[in-house]
């Protein structure tokens, strides 16, 4: 069965088929949506049972697609491939739930709802896409594919400032998108395809790139011939791929775009879209240019030890509590950076941990301020005290995110840091590619961490109750918020305690990819 | 080569152009004559002389380079495949103007722009060319100016005042060449032979004025000027034509007679210098004044002139994969530029749109031609999932590789100030699906009426914009057989 495309076409289809439903019959869109969420998950179950932990890259799916020829040239070719592996699998499941959870999450959306879901649908089949591709231009394809479908959701359905945000962060991810594009083209047309000797085909195929055989000898990205091009390409890739993490000083659009997005859309923005620049780190600028990598370690480990400072600095200044988690993310998408950096085993195994962890934890903290807008409009965190004595079981959930989020053992927040910190405080004697105090430093993030979140605890949950703005009755969760909440927690909680069971997908794409990395013979240890 | 046509054997491949001058002369005695359904009937005319004009050429499919009219054009691939972009153009054209009450004139002058592209398309003598080129620009004054107001009197007037000087110019230019080579064919050994030997900096001087007028057309900078205030004022299908026919046949000119002045590469300057510097000033100078633009037709006047580097970027690698590129590039500028223009032209028609802010909630009213225009101006910026992506793609790849053979760097800048560009023309694009759909419906607006045949033509034009992206390899490989012989 191709489970992949399935996955990643249903949705769209349903779209289309959605626009063709009688915008008036508005009951209809959330449960087509909420449909095709649950087949989703039931067919990652049934994936579940096909896909081998150890396997490498499965469940590949592999059609021809464009296939021009360019004359003086060659042959450019661009293919439908779709595959998943332990870094992919888990990110797929991830977003997977978290699809189905915003969904419910935007149940009472009021506004033309039509459109509403219809973009829904188009955007997550574009983000489980772009975690399958295996093709660049395909990837590069599904990657600007939600972009439009973003912007639209922020800007229509956004809060105040909406229409700044929405421009924002179109502009911030197009220009991310178009470094990536640049050094893309140079590469297709830098590797030929091994599948064909007689001419010279140039493939968008990524494991073709991936392996420095196939770079066309004296083509600008060969290693041999290519000198400092191979360099800027990393730097560019990189950047490209930075700018969606995000990491600082290219995370300028995440703060507005979150605060002013609804909050299912922040929900999706910070669980799925910013794994994606993770994603695309793991899955294309190291394996492609991996003596960019060793060039750029500290580069690559500093712009995230920076991002984790700098980001939980922000989250402690912050008034607003979505602005809060915004720079929260910042700071523990700079966790993922540090790992990658390491190149270690379980630096990237930590990564990848770190990344499903987030986006589980990331989903619950923005759900949280979400519920506490719905009943009050408004995030300002001075403007309440003592809710804990009035909504009982949203503190608990609050706790539960919060101590998540800031990395308590039994959470599964926990195990990401602790592996990036292993992986980073090993590479200085293992490959000396991140030094030593770097982690150190990182270490003060954690502690940042804690203090923004206990303080944002004490300030809003503890005390005499208060509400300072906008009264309105508090009520405790409803059974719809209780069904986006429990079961986030209990991934949470899950992933913590028993972390093999994901550590189990991860770990052999952990291995592979820094066997690979090594086996290429580039010399880490200058 | 062999003995060229005699004149009256000629003729036979030229019929898509006689049926163009006989459905002229036709237009010309039924207006006289016609009272009532006077446009439908006109229209009805000269649509099937273009059908006809079409089905000619591709039945006759490949076709073998032939010189006809004493040398002075030659029929081939490369002509036949712009002269059937030009009379798609023309129908597309005369299709949207179906609905308004169009006058004798505005049919036969929309004719005779198409008839004077194709035989630009087949032009190989700086004679044709010229009455050819002027063909199309007389037309254009004209139609310019078609609104009857006082604006568009003088968008019309200055178009004329400038295109003169532009003639002039290509006028001046010829002469000169003339003189030095003693022949006004271009393709002739004798032109290249004669050009090599006398390396005079006249040849220089003489090509500037060649190319200025040809750029003129083109919209390309710094031969711009004219464009904005055309576009501003015209009648908005008058615009969507000039924006895609002239452009386009001007490319054509700018393709040959670039590579006649490039002397198969031993011209004394690099030409490809030239071109991708024209390119990158009509990149950068259409995009940054766009920005600043609050009128929908202004702001796509200057979305063209960008575009137009982008039209030129390709032929500055001056070899067959990146004229290849150009004219994958041509046949989705001529698609997207007239679904943008046709989208504007239907919201138009319900009411004037001074300003973008005048487009606010109409996505809600009129949600198809609303995502048309929203399709168009995704695919004018170059993104997945619309063929725009694709050509830009292709037109970059042929640059990279020229670039890395050559290593000329200015050809690495254009590659890079083209991508970049796409951000900067994303704000602008961006506006109008902005106000369509994030802006709130002022209070008191009716739905609009839209007739079943005009949202049919929008989606058929959306959907060929996305089949081209998802399946390019048909009209690529097509054009990909296209041989091109100067």
């Amino acid at each position: 069965m191709p489970y992949l495309s399935l996955l990643i076409f249903i949705p769209v289809i349903t779209a289309l088929v959605a626009l063709f439903i009688p915008a008036q019959y508005t009951r209809v869109f959330p449960w087509l949506t909420i449909s095709v969420n649950t087949f989703q998950v039931i067919l990652f179950v049934l994936m579940l049972f096909h896909f081998q932990a150890d396997g490498g890259l499965q469940l590949v799916e592999k059609h021809a697609w464009i296939s021009l020829s360019l004359n003086n040239w060659g042959q450019l070719q661009a293919e439908y491939l779709v595959a998943v592996d332990g870094l992919s699998f888990p990110l797929v499941g991830l977003s997977v739930v978290i699809m189905l959870i915003a969904t419910i999450s935007s149940w009472h959306v009021s506004k033309s709802r039509k459109g509403y879901f219809a973009l829904l649908l188009i955007l997550n089949g574009a983000i489980i896409g772009s975690f399958c591709a295996l093709d660049f231009l395909l990837f590069y394809v599904f990657f600007e594919f939600m972009l439009l479908p973003m912007f639209f959701l922020i800007g229509i359905w956004g809060g105040p400032k909406r229409e700044y945000a929405s421009i924002k962060f179109f502009l911030y991810t197009l220009f991310g998108s178009i470094l990536i594009l640049i050094v893309m083209v140079g590469l297709y047309l830098s590797v030929q395809s091994p599948e064909n000797s007689t001419e010279v085909v140039h493939t968008f195929n990524v494991l073709h790139m991936q392996n420095l055989e196939n770079f066309i000898p004296g083509s600008w990205f060969d290693t041999a011939t290519s000198g400092s091009w191979r360099l800027w390409a990393f730097a560019l890739l990189f950047v490209g791929f930075a700018i969606k993490l995000p990491a600082v000083p290219f995370h300028t659009w995440l703060p507005d775009a979150h605060v002013e997005a609804p909050t299912a859309i922040s929900v999706v923005l910070a669980a799925l879209l910013l794994k994606i620049g993770g994603y695309g780190i793991l899955r294309f600028v190291y394996p492609v240019f991996p003596d960019g990598a060793v060039y750029f370690s500290d580069w690559v480990a500093g712009i995230g030890v920076v991002s984790i400072i700098y980001g939980a600095l922000n989250a402690l200044a912050s008034k607003d509590l979505k602005r809060l988690i915004a720079y929260s993310s910042v700071s523990h998408m700079g966790f993922v950076l540090l790992g990658i950096a390491s190149a270690t085993t379980e630096g990237i195994a930590g990564a990848v941990y770190q990344m499903v962890s987030h986006g589980i934890i990331s989903a619950m903290l923005f759900l949280i301020a979400g519920v506490l807008y719905d009943r009050t409009h408004d995030r300002t965190i001075e403007n309440y005290s003592g809710l804990a004595s009035q909504m009982k079981h949203y503190t608990a959930f609050v706790l539960i995110a919060f101590f998540a989020s800031l990395g308590l053992p039994g959470f599964s927040g926990f195990i990401g840091e602790i592996l990036i910190f292993f992986g980073a405080f090993q590479s200085q004697s293992l490959n000396n590619l991140v030094p030593l105090w770097m982690p150190i430093v990182a270490t003060l993030g954690l502690l940042l961490g804690a203090a923004y979140y206990l303080w944002t605890i004490q300030r809003m949950f503890f005390g005499p109750f208060a509400v300072r703005a906008n009264f309105a009755d508090l009520t405790d969760l409803t059974t719809r918020e209780y069904a986006m909440l429990l079961p986030l927690a209990i991934m949470a909680l899950l992933f913590g305690i028993l972390p093999q069971i994901l550590l189990d997908y991860i770990n052999p794409f952990a291995e592979t990819f820094t066997g690979m990395w090594f086996s290429l013979g580039i010399n880490a240890n200058p | 080569m062999h003995e060229p046509a005699s004149i009256t054997s000629s003729l036979a491949f030229v019929i898509p152009e006689l049926s163009l001058v006989a459905s002229i002369c036709a237009t010309l005695l039924l207006g006289l004559f016609l009272k009532q359904n006077k446009s439908a009937v006109l229209v009805l005319v000269a649509g099937v002389a273009i059908l006809a004009a079409i089905s000619f050429i591709v039945l006759n499919w490949p076709h073998k380079p032939e010189p006809i009219f004493a040398g002075t054009l030659r029929t081939d691939d490369f002509a036949a495949f712009f002269r059937l972009l030009f009379l798609s153009g023309g129908l597309l054209t005369l299709f949207i103007s179906l609905q308004k009450e169009s006058a004798t004139e505005y049919v036969i002058l929309i004719q005779a722009i198409v008839l004077g592209a194709c035989l630009l398309a087949m032009s190989m003598h700086f004679a044709t060319a010229l009455v050819s080129l002027e063909l199309v620009s007389l037309s254009g004054y004209v139609l310019a100016g078609f609104a009857f107001n006082k604006a568009s009197s003088e968008g019309s007037m200055k178009y004329f005042l400038m295109g003169s000087v532009a003639t002039a110019c290509l006028v001046y230019g010829v002469s000169l060449i003339y003189g030095i080579t003693g022949t006004l064919d271009f393709s002739s050994q004798e032109f290249v032979d004669t050009l090599i030997q006398s390396q005079s900096g006249l040849i220089l001087i003489a090509a500037f004025f060649i190319l200025a007028a040809v750029l003129f057309k083109i919209t390309a900078v710094p031969f711009h000027l004219w464009a904005p205030d055309v576009y501003q004022s015209a009648p908005t299908p008058v615009v969507a034509f000039l924006s895609v026919v002239p452009k386009l046949a001007g490319l054509v000119l700018f393709i040959k007679i670039v590579l006649a002045f490039n002397l198969f590469g031993q011209a004394t300057i690099d030409w490809r210098v030239v071109i991708a510097g024209v390119s990158i000033l009509s990149i950068l100078v259409g995009n940054l004044s766009a920005l600043a633009q609050t009128n929908p037709k202004r702001m796509l006047a200057y979305s063209s002139i960008a575009q137009a580097g982008f039209l030129v970027a390709g032929v500055a690698t001056l070899d067959l994969a990146g004229i290849h590129a150009t004219m994958f590039y041509a046949v989705v500028f001529l698609l997207m530029n007239l679904l943008a223009f046709m989208a504007l032209h239907f919201f138009e028609k319900w009411k004037p749109l001074p300003t973008m802010a005048n487009f606010a909630g109409l996505g809600r009213v009129a949600f198809i031609p609303a995502s048309a225009l929203v399709i168009a101006l995704v695919a004018l910026t170059g993104l997945p999932p619309t063929a725009g992506f694709t050509a830009k793609l292709l037109v970059f790849s042929s640059l990279w590789s020229t670039w890395a053979d050559s290593g000329l760097t200015i050809l690495l800048v254009l590659f890079i100030t083209g991508l970049l560009n796409t951000v900067i023309a994303l704000y602008f694009y961006l506006k109008i699906p902005y106000y369509l759909f994030l802006k709130e419906t002022p209070s008191g607006t009716a739905s609009i009426k839209i007739s079943i045949t005009g949202n049919l033509l929008l989606i058929i034009m959306v959907i060929a914009i996305i089949w081209l992206f998802l399946n390019p390899g048909l009209l690529m490989g097509w054009i990909n057989r296209i041989t091109f012989v100067l």
